[in-house]
């Protein structure tokens, strides 16, 4: 008896103060106190990685886009599949350096540096980074000649991508192209993106060309429409031959 | 006096609040398949090392609670929790002889930190077997995360034990002094 009685007199208070911690801490439990969480909180915050709201919404838009792209390429394709629609493109490309163009053609042609011997035919379709530059129409053992599609004696089967308008592309001879289309009420107007049409016989479908700058409606017979090139044609260094 | 006693128990307060804090906090090196280090044990070993057992449970089941509240969601019940786990390992700490059988440094409380993880998860694996858990899934868990924990729990525990035992030694000599 005199043992527990010395016992309790030297940790008695000890373990009052422990019986109240643990009340504390029970009534805490009980009643989902977030204190615990939010000393937490206040005490990591300097730990925490911050990224910049703006930084963060700008990468999940970008990738959003992204995504939705692919979503849309998936599905395009499978109806493509689905109408048995064939690919006119075919899946050989090799990219080919420019090697010559000439200072008083400047838009009218470039000069390649591969050729037959690495299977380009004439015909082969030329693009760039951006989209369509022009085709083969001569070639060499190992160099072949590209008629830009802003050479005005270029034609190209084209079609405003948004409201499926077609015309045909011709080139001026400098960055910009003009676009004819047959109809008298074409619906074209600035900014609309321009693709080489389905009908084309040169060119696969639905390469990009250009962008609409202005639209001249007053145009006999049909309405004209003044377009930009997508490709840089004027600094081009490499570019992406398929052959058909 | 007043002001080392309050320096020790800031002290020591200080050192379960760092526990804490680094309880939910996945630092480098204080993971190992995925499980975390238990720090409160380590505080909880070293603090109940010379304190009498029923205190020591006191201390480990508030503990527990408190751990309750920072790591499980508030709808979980009052069970399974922590604390019985943390309160028995705190009293079985507390019953060793160690004067008789155990000197106090780092290696022997590296081997109670050891121990005590073990006995904590399987408390905690009873419980859930208990409470209608799946029973192999709980236990093949449970070898998995005991050893684990353990040996990244007494790996880390001098980290722990060292500034809080200098704390205890300077106080009491500075007791013994005055």
């Amino acid at each position: 008896m005199a043992q527990i009685q010395r016992w309790w007199l030297r940790y008695g208070w000890q373990l009052g103060l422990v019986c109240v911690g643990i009340y504390c801490a029970l009534v805490l439990r009980q009643e989902h106190s977030m204190l615990i969480t939010e000393i937490y909180e206040f005490f990591s915050r300097p730990f925490q990685v911050t990224v910049s709201r703006a930084e963060y919404l700008q990468d999940a838009k970008v990738q959003e886009l992204q995504f939705r792209i692919t979503e849309l390429e998936n599905q395009n394709s499978q109806l493509q599949r689905m109408l048995q629609v064939e690919k006119k493109r075919s899946a050989s490309e090799q990219w080919a350096p420019i090697i010559g163009r000439s200072g008083d053609a400047w838009w009218q042609e470039v000069l390649i540096g591969k050729g037959k011997s690495a299977g380009i035919t004439i015909g082969s379709i030329v693009e760039g980074e951006g989209g369509l530059v022009g085709r083969v129409t001569n070639t060499g053992n190992s160099s072949s000649q590209v008629l830009l599609i802003s050479d005005s004696s270029s034609q190209v089967g084209v079609m405003v991508s948004r409201s499926r308008v077609m015309g045909i592309l011709r080139g001026r001879n400098q960055s910009l192209g003009t676009v004819e289309f047959f109809v008298r009420d074409a619906d074209v107007k600035a900014g609309d993106i321009i693709v080489t049409s389905p009908v084309s016989s040169l060119f696969p479908q639905g390469i990009p060309v250009g962008r609409v700058r202005s639209v001249d409606i007053n145009k006999q017979p049909a309405p004209e429409a003044v377009v930009e090139f997508i490709a840089p044609l004027g600094l081009l260094e490499y570019v992406r031959v398929s052959h058909s | 006096m007043i002001y080392r006693t309050l320096l020790y128990i800031l002290g020591m307060a200080g050192g379960l609040m760092v526990c804490f804090l680094l309880l939910p906090a996945r630092l480098p090196g204080t993971t190992l398949m995925g499980y975390g280090t238990n720090w409160l044990l380590i505080w909880l070993v070293g603090w109940s090392l010379r304190r009498p057992v029923p205190i020591a449970v006191g201390v480990g089941i508030c503990l527990g609670l408190l751990q309750d509240t920072l790591v499980l969601p508030p709808e979980a019940g009052l069970l399974p929790s922590h604390s019985l786990g943390l309160g028995l390992s705190g009293g079985l700490t507390a019953m060793l002889e160690k004067q008789r059988y155990i000197q106090e440094d780092f290696i022997s409380v590296a081997l109670i930190v050891f121990a005590m993880v073990v006995v904590t998860e399987t408390v905690n694996a009873l419980q859930r077997t208990v409470l209608g858990g799946e029973v192999i899934a709980v236990w093949s868990d449970h070898q998995r995360i005991a050893l684990s924990s353990a040996v990244l729990t007494s790996l880390w525990s001098p980290a722990c034990y060292f500034p809080l035992s200098q704390l205890r030694h300077w106080f009491y000599r500075s007791v013994n002094q005055t």
